[in-house]
């Protein structure tokens, strides 16, 4: 069955660094949470007191509505599958699936039932025998999969299981966790640094920063309305621009960079001292040279990037935006210092704090 | 075309080699070549012709009940030892932090600055009719007269040995619980495991390397030992390096060599056993990835 988790004011301490500041998050039973941050940011530190291998100094985390701050972590309704995966070394494949179900009290026939639906499910059919020193990176982690899967967890905590993974295997990895996630229907909360895993996957999700939560929303938010400067970045908004004044209509406005103007929706403070123009490379586009309602940019560089080219451009006082291009345009009409028109798409840029 | 390359990395090879031959090999070859040769005790002359005398002179006099004993001894110390360091290590290892653990691994090596002779002798002042045991005893009124059995008994000869080679079994055990990782211990927990379980199931398996290796090296160091029977022992006790010095005095070479080849090869069969069943090793390998 699955759980729901609230997290209520909490906050970890290291001496005089916070690990987690005053966190609060509602997850539901069932959800696919995912926290994004890069290392540093508290969100392994958050999956350590939800797992039980850690306490907070101050607040509370709640199973279903439960206190389980005395709970320890074997006997948490929680699996976990680690970063570095811990698999049991002296240990093969069917005895690490069935570890758990061994000190549960099952054996015989019923726990070797058991190991063996766990490894179907990670399609490991038939690999019970084997040492699990001896498998590749991508059966290794299945294999941690099926271990921690074969408890029918309420909760399973994914702490970046992909890191150090192949590209290719990454990505078949995290298909299998959404599959994963819908065959057992439990709680699965992800950590990870890596802006795909968590927008292909989660319900929701939470952008930490040094111990805090910045943002959290159904990933498609956090592209319409970054909370902030940071969070923009961090999900690949990286073009953020100061603007030298903001006019405001309700919850449109125009902003001024470099002299020229931009229709922007407004998200956050119109003072132009504490707000960026977040602008979406999507929704920008080269525009014949007289159209009206375009930006004047001049070129500043290209870099190609296979299927497409980053065309870096310069406002008037030196800030730059980035606007990908077809890789196989002639760029040679787009020589370093020539002027550009650049056309925004409805919804192409928003005010938000800086 | 490929020449043959010169093969620099057995030229290197051979100094160190011949090093090892020389200092270690060479002396043990001797000691087990003499153990077969006779000793003439009128002219306390040793002939190289093949004789079994020195074998046959373990039998004779008890010399091989002291062989017994000190092999019991040596078991019954190797095994406490390791009853006592393995909460230590994991103690040094798991529970203490940074300053607390460099702590103890000091605590634990500064008893090595005093040789084993003071150290022995230490113990007579605390185990002794007067010492600080049983003055605390009768002070207390838990007993009415000194206890005598603490002294000059095997009793006190394994308190002795004990602390004396506590650290060779605290040190391999260590070793062997800093190449386990703890999220291993992790996984156990969040997989159901209390603290025995994990104990049981996943520490011991991965530290049975560290455990044999300190079970070894307390046995072969009781097996050579001799300050703690002669400074604690009662009268009459002995252990083989003692009855070797002994027969030594006579130069009957042959039979202290005898004794020897025993006792070594009863260590070598220790050691085979040891690799087969526990990996020794491991322990020493590189499997950093």
């Amino acid at each position: 069955m699955a759980i729901s988790i609230q997290i209520d004011h909490v906050s970890r301490e290291y001496g005089p660094v916070k690990a987690l500041d005053d966190v609060s998050i509602d997850i539901k039973a069932g959800e696919f949470f995912t926290l994004l941050g890069s290392s540093g940011c508290g969100k392994s530190s958050l999956l350590k007191l939800i797992g039980g291998f850690d306490r907070q100094t101050s607040g509370r985390v709640c199973f279903d509505g439960k206190d389980v701050g005395d709970l320890p972590a074997n006997q948490r309704p929680v699996n976990t599958v680690f970063q570095n995966l811990a698999l049991f070394p002296h240990m093969s494949v069917a005895q690490n699936v069935g570890y758990g179900l061994r000190l549960k009290g099952l054996s015989g026939s019923r726990l070797q039932v058991k190991i063996d639906d766990a490894l179907d499910l990670v399609e490991l059919t038939g690999f019970g025998a084997r040492d699990v020193n001896l498998l590749s990176g991508g059966q290794r982690q299945r294999v941690a999969l099926a271990r921690a899967l074969v408890m029918e967890p309420g909760i399973l905590l994914l702490d970046e299981p992909l890191t150090g993974l192949d590209e290719r295997l990454r990505q078949q990895m995290r298909d299998e966790f959404g599959r994963l996630h819908k065959r057992t229907g439990a709680t699965f909360i992800l950590v990870t640094h890596n802006q795909d895993e968590a927008l292909s996957l989660s319900d929701r999700m939470a952008v930490m920063h040094k111990g805090r939560i910045e943002q959290m929303d159904v990933p498609a938010r956090f592209f319409e309305t970054p909370a902030n400067a940071f969070v923009a970045r961090f999900v690949g908004i990286d073009t953020l621009l100061h603007p030298q004044a903001v006019l405001v209509s309700g919850n449109h406005g125009a902003a001024t960079i470099a002299g020229q103007t931009v229709q922007v929706r407004i998200a956050g403070p119109a003072d132009p001292a504490a707000s960026v123009v977040a602008i979406r490379p999507d929704r920008l586009f080269l525009a014949p040279p007289n159209t009206d309602a375009a930006l004047r940019l001049c070129v500043s560089g290209t870099t190609f990037r296979g299927l497409h080219r980053d065309l870096r451009l310069a406002f008037g006082d030196g800030q730059t935006l980035m606007i990908a291009i077809d890789a196989d345009m002639d760029i040679g009409e787009l020589a370093i210092g020539q002027e550009v028109a650049i056309g925004l798409k409805p919804d192409a840029a928003v005010l938000i704090s800086r | 075309m490929t020449r043959p390359r010169l093969p620099i990395s057995s030229m290197l090879m051979t100094p160190p080699l011949l090093a090892i031959l020389a200092l270690g090999l060479a002396p043990l070859a001797i000691v087990v070549i003499w153990s077969f040769w006779s000793w003439d005790p009128l002219t306390y002359w040793i002939k190289p012709d093949l004789s079994l005398a020195g074998y046959a002179g373990i039998l004779e006099a008890g010399r091989w009940t002291v062989i017994v004993s000190t092999l019991v001894k040596a078991f019954a110390t190797a095994f406490l030892c390791l009853l006592i360091a393995y909460p230590t290590a994991y103690a040094i290892h798991f529970l203490a932090g940074r300053r607390l653990s460099i702590l103890l691994l000091a605590l634990i090596t500064i008893p090595f600055f005093t040789s084993y002779l003071i150290r022995s002798f230490s113990w007579r002042l605390v185990l002794g009719r007067t010492g600080v045991i049983n003055t605390l005893l009768l002070d207390l009124g838990i007993t009415q007269e000194p206890l005598d059995w603490l002294l000059f008994s095997n009793f006190a000869v394994v308190v002795g040995l004990i602390a004396s080679y506590l650290p060779f079994a605290t040190f391999p055990l260590l070793l062997s619980m800093r190449r386990v990782d703890p999220t291993l211990l992790a996984a156990a927990q969040d997989l159901g495991a209390g603290f025995w379980k994990c104990l049981t199931t996943v520490l011991l398996p991965l530290t049975l390397s560290g455990i044999f290796a300190g079970f070894l090296f307390v046995f072969v160091m009781v097996v050579g030992s001799s300050t703690e029977v002669q400074m604690l022992g009662g009268a009459g006790a002995s252990i083989v390096s003692v009855m070797i010095n002994d027969v030594m005095r006579v130069a009957n070479y042959p039979l202290a060599f005898a004794i020897s080849t025993i006792v070594l090869a009863v260590i070598f069969g220790l050691v085979l056993i040891g690799n087969r069943l526990f990996g020794l090793a491991s322990l020493f390998e590189d499997r950093s990835p």
